[in-house]
């Protein structure tokens, strides 16, 4: 094949260009949460000279965002594990429906999902202060688990029709109910397809921001909404705030890479896999 | 059995699109029944029915209208930058050029970093004089200290840049998945036919993934006001309200003012706004595909 110079050209221009604007700022926020404060102002800036913890002891030490951290753990992996026992029964049925009534009732879960999030805040607030679940991490997961379901029921439904369904068949001839197919034969065939919506679930609940800062007060309060606390209003000492954001960005670019097919929506997967 | 079958999966099947209905359209009738009615919080039960007062407030709202403007901008020119963009960079990520790969891997990260995470990312990114942007400037020995959050014009341009920030990496990442489908001997054929790589581009790869960006951008424009987390933070919906989109000014009107009924009836029209326009573009596109 006749190499090109304008296919390297193009390339490595536009990938460079790209690479500044997509991760300069995240690791500026990195440079920032390893400086001594007095290198946070100097002119010209600079990059970390001698890189410092402190920041970072800083913010572990602070019971208010710790508590929050752990906040965000407990409300992700209790959302995960209520959407996991509402979407995997159910996906497993529509994966096991026909054709049309599948197709229909994941247009549904889609479309009860279409609506901003934001036309939901005013009717959970009210309900949920008339039930003083209001700070509470109860709240929480429920509005978390609202917003996952369509998207387990989409993946998890998909990951079902790769299960090949003469093992199913096989199995059910030998007298196991449909519950135990499901649970002794399908669900450890699609076991990876599970873990990566789990991922997904995850992800999606520790970045939720809207009902966080409006469902909580003290309490119940995660992380995406106590991190607001250390951005200065002087604008001096902007190391906390810096640390804080590296801390919750860990899980993000540890888990991943492991949902990479599947970050950009349930919809747009089937017309991708290709 | 297979009589069965179908029993068994509405057993499996109802509790969660139950639960799915019960707190989806629930809360929706909620909102719709709200913004229809006079509601104070602190005395719920003299709340009465005023029909369409609230939505008559529109009308007579300047800060309405300009919000409703400002949504407009920041719904219609980040998504139109996001697929240009997202284009521009998936033809360069398809090429697998050395040193390139670990972009293929890493270049999706800012679209799930926590959105409030990102409003303070950028913030520091760009505060006046000692923030990366002025960094980035000083490595090219300029001196740059202005204050983009501080004027509308500059602020909203921020925003927008931070929307596309956010959506570029997934638009890219399905445009790529949607070139890297086309079959190599479409390229090899149109090399023997003596196309350069530009002109491969130009007559082979846009005209094929064209069709897909139609429904990308119907994606992206349901999506693109949920960076609702980094106004919050960045801007504050100002100043003087140039970065304050409806859902903004609804929450703003919710938590901050306590006039729930009128937030209601602004949350109920951009909803069915927005929905209703994505929806028509759907149909739209579908039919087009069909005629085909």
């Amino acid at each position: 094949m006749r190499r090109d110079l304008g296919r390297r050209i193009y390339g490595y221009l536009v990938s460079a260009a790209f690479a500044l604007f997509l991760f300069s700022p995240i690791l500026w926020t990195l440079s920032t949460s390893l400086k001594q404060p007095t290198e946070m102002f100097q002119w010209p800036p600079v990059i970390v000279r001698e890189p410092s913890a402190q920041h970072y002891t800083a913010i572990i030490a602070d019971k208010d965002f710790s508590s929050a951290l752990i906040n965000s753990i407990v409300v992700s992996c209790s959302t995960i594990i209520l959407t996991m026992a509402l979407s995997i029964p159910a996906a497993f049925g529509i994966s096991h429906l026909q054709k049309t009534a599948m197709r229909r009732l994941l247009t549904l879960v889609l479309a009860l999902r279409a609506a901003p999030a934001m036309i939901y805040i005013i009717p959970y607030f009210l309900f949920f202060r008339q039930v003083h679940l209001v700070d509470t991490k109860i709240a929480l997961i429920i509005v978390n688990t609202m917003f996952a379901v369509p998207l387990a029921i989409w993946y998890l439904s998909a990951f079902f029709d790769q299960v090949p369904r003469e093992i199913e068949e096989a199995a059910m001839i030998d007298g196991a109910s449909t519950l135990q197919t499901m649970t002794l034969i399908s669900i450890p065939i699609a076991k990876s397809g599970i873990i990566a919506t789990a991922i997904l679930i995850f992800i999606g609940s520790w970045n939720e921001f809207l009902f966080a800062l409006t469902l909580t007060r003290d309490d119940a309060k995660t992380a995406a909404v106590a991190i607001l606390n250390f951005i200065p209003f002087e604008g001096t000492d902007w190391g906390k705030a810096a640390a804080a954001c590296v801390l919750m960005l860990v899980p993000i670019v540890v888990f991943v890479p492991f949902v990479k097919k599947y970050v950009a929506g349930p919809t747009t997967t089937g017309s991708v896999k290709g | 059995m297979a009589s069965s079958r179908p029993k068994v999966s509405s057993a499996l099947i109802t509790p969660a699109i139950g639960f799915l209905c019960l707190a989806t359209l629930v809360p929706i009738a909620a909102v719709v029944a709200l913004s229809f009615g006079d509601f104070n919080i602190a005395f719920p039960e003299k709340t009465r029915f005023i029909g369409l007062y609230n939505y008559a407030r529109f009308l007579s709202d300047g800060r309405f209208i300009n919000a409703a403007l400002v949504t407009f901008i920041l719904v219609v020119v980040p998504v139109v930058l996001q697929l240009l963009c997202g284009l521009a960079l998936a033809i360069a990520l398809k090429e697998k050029l050395v040193g390139t790969r670990w972009m293929r891997a890493a270049f999706l990260l800012p679209s799930v970093v926590p959105p409030a995470v990102g409003g303070i990312v950028w913030k520091l990114f760009l505060i006046p004089g000692v923030g990366g942007l002025s960094y980035l400037a000083s490595l090219f020995g300029h001196n740059f200290e202005a204050d983009l959050l501080g004027s509308k014009t500059s602020a909203l341009i921020s925003v927008i840049i931070v929307s596309i920030w956010f959506g570029v990496p997934i638009v890219a990442l399905l445009l790529l998945s949607s070139l890297d489908s086309i079959p190599d001997e479409i390229y090899e054929a149109a090399n023997l036919d003596g196309a350069s790589w530009a002109q491969a581009q130009w007559h082979i790869s846009i005209p094929l993934v064209l069709p897909a960006m139609g429904a990308v951008a119907v994606f992206q424009a349901l999506e693109v006001l949920g960076i609702f987390p980094v106004i919050f933070v960045l801007t504050g919906g100002g100043p003087a309200g140039a970065t304050e989109p409806l859902n903004f000014y609804a929450f703003l009107n919710a938590f901050t003012y306590l006039d729930l009924d009128y937030s209601a009836a602004i949350l109920v029209a951009f909803t069915t706004t927005i929905v209703g326009v994505c929806f028509w573009s759907i149909s739209q596109i579908s039919a087009t595909r069909v005629g085909r």
